[in-house]
């Protein structure tokens, strides 16, 4: 009898551990502490966007456009409250980054337009701006990385199995990653035609 | 490379492999000392110098700044390598997270000084672009490599050293992750105690049972007190052929120190934290720092 228990208990420990509803648990963590340095990231560009804008509107007040483009981007950013409850819901982490795309983007235009000020580019207040917002880009494509890379362990772990009836008893669902929004202009090469441009393009800053 | 070729290469590796990626990759070289210098640009004597500085500063600050020079980071920029290579190396201490980096891709004029969570307060990203722009670049321009690392490093040691940083202590108090130092010699301890639980457990249940039934008891005291079900996993079955056989060798004793006591000597775990994280996760190399962690902080810039 005593035997029996024994088997018993080293048998109910072992089905306890091989289940995986701890390694669920703790890959569950894991994303949601990642998202929340993505979120973090991401707050930080938020923050440096009104500096931004204020320097390069000394300089440049007739990119009007491209100047109002940021700040609504910016305005439609701060306007989604990114919880950790986003990862459960597909549809609101889409809106999520896609709102934060947009805002990449308007930036990224703003940055082509200063490219013709050069009393901007060499304004160390814009040169300081300038490097903190290509960190925190950096570091935002890290925090993206980890989450992904932290997804994906969280989608292995709920779909291998045995650890899928886990999570199907718990209820637990596959968490949404980060898609490639414009995967149809990557997949194309560029053309590099240099015929074409009628008006000598302005020399590339071959350093 | 054109895309196809570069296609093509990536399906090789895929039909090669299940790491697709890690051969197009650069390899991070291992952390040999504190300066790395793969391309022969500095002297020997200069890396022993700049070497000797950073050990003092992190003798008299706690801080650990590597230097890593490579001739090129292709296909990946220096952003994606010298974030790797500070992963890889861990520099800095655990927790406190006070390590920096400064990575040099020769022949691709670019630089980086990656930052450590810990002093991104200190070298933030302005400072450490400022420190590239204005103290490096210009010597490096000059084919100074020389005194471009060493300005870079003096004024890189001297913005960290007006950052309030916890002293180096000689032995950090442990946290309560998995501590293989804490373990050796709690897996000693309990091993003794396994013996003679085993003994009674033995005589109940005979001998292969009960054996078996005293590995699984210390597996699950080393799971709750390490927190790791590989260490429980290693030291339950250490328990279980020390029982099965302790009639055969009543001294027999498993050690359990020998691999670390190599490591201690090079200085990189006197800040505290020490190897834990490195040595003892299957994932990453032997080489490796104090434990500190990276979040893509600091500045690149080129010559």
């Amino acid at each position: 009898m005593r035997k029996f228990f024994t088997v018993l208990a080293t048998l109910a420990t072992l089905s306890l551990t091989n289940c995986g509803y701890n390694a669920i648990q703790t890959n569950d963590e894991q994303v949601k502490a990642n998202w929340s340095e993505v979120v973090n990231q991401y707050q930080r560009r938020a923050d440096l966007v009104p500096n931004l804008v204020n320097s390069v509107k000394g300089f440049a007040q007739q990119e009007q456009t491209v100047l109002i483009g940021v700040t609504q981007a910016r305005a439609k950013v701060g306007s989604i409250q990114a919880t950790p409850e986003v990862l459960n819901d597909p549809a609101a982490f889409q809106k999520f980054t896609q709102a934060q795309g947009e805002l990449t983007s308007a930036l990224q235009r703003l940055l082509v337009v200063t490219e013709n000020y050069p009393q901007l580019k060499s304004d160390a207040l814009f040169k300081d701006l300038m490097s903190q917002l290509e960190g925190t880009e950096n570091r935002i494509t890290v925090a993206r990385n980890r989450y992904i890379k932290s997804v994906q362990d969280y989608n292995v772990t709920i779909r291998t199995f045995p650890t899928n009836l886990t999570a199907m008893t718990f209820g637990y669902k596959e968490k949404p990653n980060f898609q490639v929004a414009n995967e149809k202009e990557i997949s194309t090469a560029p053309k590099v035609d240099f015929n074409v441009s009628p008006t000598p393009a302005p020399a590339a800053t071959a350093k | 490379m054109s895309a196809i070729s570069r296609a093509k290469v990536f399906l090789l590796a895929l039909f090669l492999c299940w790491a697709p990626a890690a051969f197009a990759e650069v390899a991070v070289p291992p952390l040999v000392g504190r300066v790395v210098d793969t391309t022969g640009t500095l002297s020997a004597s200069d890396v022993a110098a700049q070497s000797q500085r950073l050990l003092d500063f992190q003798r008299r600050k706690g801080s650990q700044i590597a230097v890593l020079i490579v001739p090129t980071t292709a296909p990946e920029t220096i952003e994606q390598y010298s974030l790797r290579a500070a992963e890889t190396w861990k520099i800095g201490r655990k927790r406190i997270d006070d390590g920096a980096l400064l990575v040099i891709a020769k022949n691709d004029h670019r630089l980086r000084i990656e930052v450590g969570y810990g002093l991104e307060g200190a070298l933030t990203d302005v400072t450490a672009r400022r420190i590239i722009d204005e103290v490096i670049v210009p010597r490096f321009k000059a084919g100074d490599f020389t005194g471009g690392v060493g300005a870079g490093l003096a004024r890189m040691i001297g913005v960290v050293d007006g950052e309030p940083l916890p002293s180096p202590q000689p032995e950090a108090s442990h946290g309560p992750d998995v501590d293989w130092n804490a373990l050796s010699s709690f897996g000693l301890f309990s091993i003794f105690g396994a013996l003679f639980v085993g003994g009674f457990l033995r005589a109940l249940l005979g001998s292969l049972v009960g054996s078996a039934a005293a590995g699984g008891v210390v597996a699950v005291i080393v799971w709750f007190v390490a927190g790791s079900l590989v260490a429980a996993v290693v030291l339950g079955g250490l328990a279980f052929v020390v029982v099965l056989i302790a009639d055969l060798f009543p001294t027999a004793r498993p050690s359990g120190r020998g691999r670390y006591s190599d490591s201690s000597s090079s200085g990189w775990g006197g800040g505290g934290g020490g190897w834990s994280s490195g040595s003892s996760s299957s994932s990453s190399s032997d080489s490796g720092g104090g434990g500190g962690s990276f979040g893509g902080g600091g500045a690149s810039g080129s010559w």
